[in-house]
């Protein structure tokens, strides 16, 4: 039975224009497990990672890190778990101008010095690091190439080895593969499992397609309106679920 | 809302045409002295008055649903119905327009004093062509003082763009919304600093090198401070538009390494802003150069002031080798700062 390593107690997210975002989500997450959070876009799920990696403060609730409470952090703590927390986005953010190596590096940032930061110097320990994770997600051989040359899977596995120069405990992935064609979808997929089981690195990953979700989790859950209305085996999602959390005109598609 | 939004706007818009057209109409008919078209606060009080008097005619025509030339500019899309029958010069606004425009031409005329009896004029062609005959006829002896005045210039405008660069790329983060409007305190950081820049660039830099020439004296370094103070007021401004429309992603991503805020813009903003901004550099160095010559007009040092010197004596000669000089100079910056500014995009 392995530890749980966050614990979301009725978390609520209002913004300041008035939506409510999350209303009451609570789970929990377990060390070295696949967690995936469906639902349709505008459910929450987004806001419910950045309430994770504080990118987002909540308006309500809790979230224990390790046993911790890590909502209404002050801004240098607030840092502090954001590296201790990778992430990785539907868009990749990558620096277009910069080469692979050094948005690899980008992930040393918050043990870097601001000085030596500031005129590009990285420990070797850190570009060793970098390099050794940019191996580890097959595009080691394009480290010094810049990083808008690359296609959007390289750049999403590019991404992926940025959050894990930060050495994360937990890695969040918002839509990691919203915006890649399906073929790329699994390498990248299966990059993120290859983290999972190699490295032992809880992952909390935000998915659109059902299939890969099947083929992916460990366990799933899925917000409809900014409530928690499923939790499971992803492969106890039958038909009447799947109408429940997206609607009932809605149909599967698959991803292949 | 919207409605009284509307409304205002054009109270103010159609009001002033209104109350410009009473005003030509009040100034044909009574053909007043020049003492009474200085009375200042006299005339104050008729223009707001006329102006207050436009307005209420504007809110009958809005009462009555006539459709003026604001609510054709201002009014949603939506509002607007179409009149297919109806040719829009047959319509109040089209009139309101076709009116208010030729009046203005008409007032224009006498207000230029423009006249083809003095553009005709024999005695004036013929000093006309004397001058410009001579710009044509340039005097070559004083070709190597005017390169070295030239050089100066182009001196002048690089010294000011160098010291402008570091102080507007620092601005430029105070004066950006979307790093500033966070917080009241930053939003009047904000606010202040854009105001400052806004006058300042306001003021001509002609106006600038007047002004530091009593300071510092007549010279290339009053130029050159002239220069300066307006590269800063015209750079900051340009810096920050940039800095507004970077994308967020980025930032977002580096935010969430737990990187401190100078690496977010470090890492973040700078190589998003870094091409745009060495453009916007080279650009405002090529203006410089052209406006460091206008400046050495009232003493800020460089081939302006040879200009200025060689023209009060009416040698034509000397100033058409100058010009011949400032044409090549700003011909060979202007085609470089485009060739380099195309190369980075």
């Amino acid at each position: 039975m392995s530890k749980t390593i966050l614990q979301v107690k009725d978390l609520e997210k209002t913004y300041e224009n008035g939506v409510k975002a999350l209303k009451g989500v609570s789970f929990d997450v377990k060390e070295g497990e696949f967690l995936v959070i469906i639902g349709l876009s505008g459910s929450g799920k987004s806001t419910l990672l950045r309430c994770i990696n504080n990118l987002h403060e909540p308006t309500g609730g809790q979230i224990l890190f390790k046993d911790r409470n890590i909502t209404r952090l002050n801004k240098k703590d607030s840092r502090t778990l954001r590296s201790e927390i990778g992430m990785i986005f539907q868009h990749f953010n990558l620096i277009p101008r910069y080469s692979v190596l050094k948005n690899a590096l980008t992930g040393a940032l918050y043990r870097t010095p601001i000085l030596s930061s500031l005129f590009g110097f990285f420990s070797q320990e850190d570009k060793d690091k970098a390099l050794n994770y940019l191996d580890l997600v097959g595009i080691k051989e394009k480290a010094h190439v810049r990083a808008d040359q690359l296609s959007g899977g390289q750049q999403q596995r590019v991404s992926i080895a940025r959050a894990l120069t930060q050495g994360p405990q937990i890695l969040l992935a918002d839509e990691p593969v919203a915006s890649l064609d399906p073929a790329t979808c699994h390498t990248v997929m299966d990059y993120l499992k290859k983290v999972n089981r190699e490295l032992g690195l809880t992952i909390i990953c935000n998915l659109h397609f059902l299939s890969l979700v099947r083929q992916y989790a460990d366990r799933v859950i899925a917000l409809k309106e900014g409530k928690l209305v499923y939790e499971g085996d992803p492969k106890n999602i039958d038909q009447s679920w799947f109408e429940e959390i997206y609607g009932e005109s809605a149909k599967e598609v698959h991803v292949n | 809302m919207k409605q009284a939004k509307t409304l205002i706007r054009c109270i103010l818009l159609d009001g002033f045409i209104f109350t410009f057209l009473a005003l030509v109409a009040l100034v044909v008919s009574i053909q007043p002295t020049e003492e009474t078209m200085l009375k200042m606060g006299n005339n104050v009080m008729i223009f707001f008055g006329l102006w207050a008097l436009g307005g209420v005619l504007v809110f009958i025509l809005q009462k009555a649903k006539i459709k003026t030339l604001g609510n054709i500019l201002f009014d949603p899309p939506q509002a607007l119905t179409a009149q297919p029958d109806k040719h829009w010069t047959m319509s109040f606004w089209g009139i309101e327009l076709i009116v208010a425009f030729i009046v203005a031409f008409i007032t224009g005329l006498n207000v230029a004093h423009i006249s083809i009896y003095e553009l005709t004029d024999q005695d004036g062609l013929v000093g006309a062509m004397k001058v410009f005959g001579a710009l044509f006829d340039p005097n070559w002896t004083i070709l190597p003082k005017a390169i070295l005045a030239v050089i100066e210039t182009i001196f002048i405008a690089f010294m000011a763009t160098v010291f402008a660069v570091p102080v507007a790329f620092v601005l430029s983060f105070l004066c950006a919304k979307n790093i500033m409007g966070s917080n009241p305190v930053s939003f009047g950081i904000y606010a202040t600093l854009r105001t400052i820049l806004n006058v300042t660039r306001s003021i001509e830099p002609l106006i600038w090198a007047i002004v530091f020439s009593v300071w510092v004296g007549i010279g290339p370094f009053a130029g050159m401070l002239a220069l300066l103070l307006h590269s800063v007021a015209s750079l900051a401004k340009n810096y920050s538009e940039l800095v507004e429309c970077v994308e967020e992603g980025p930032i977002e991503a580096i935010v969430a390494t737990g990187a401190s805020s100078l690496q977010v813009v470090w890492f973040a903003v700078v190589p998003q802003i870094i091409l745009p901004y060495t453009a916007f550099t080279i650009y405002r160095w090529d203006i410089n150069v052209r406006m460091a010559t206008i400046i050495g007009l009232v003493g800020g040092g460089g081939i302006g002031t040879m200009i200025m010197q060689y023209q009060g004596q009416a040698m034509w000669e000397e100033v058409g080798c100058l010009v011949f000089v400032i044409a090549f100079v700003v011909w060979v910056m202007d085609t470089t700062s485009a060739y380099i500014r195309e190369a980075i995009k």
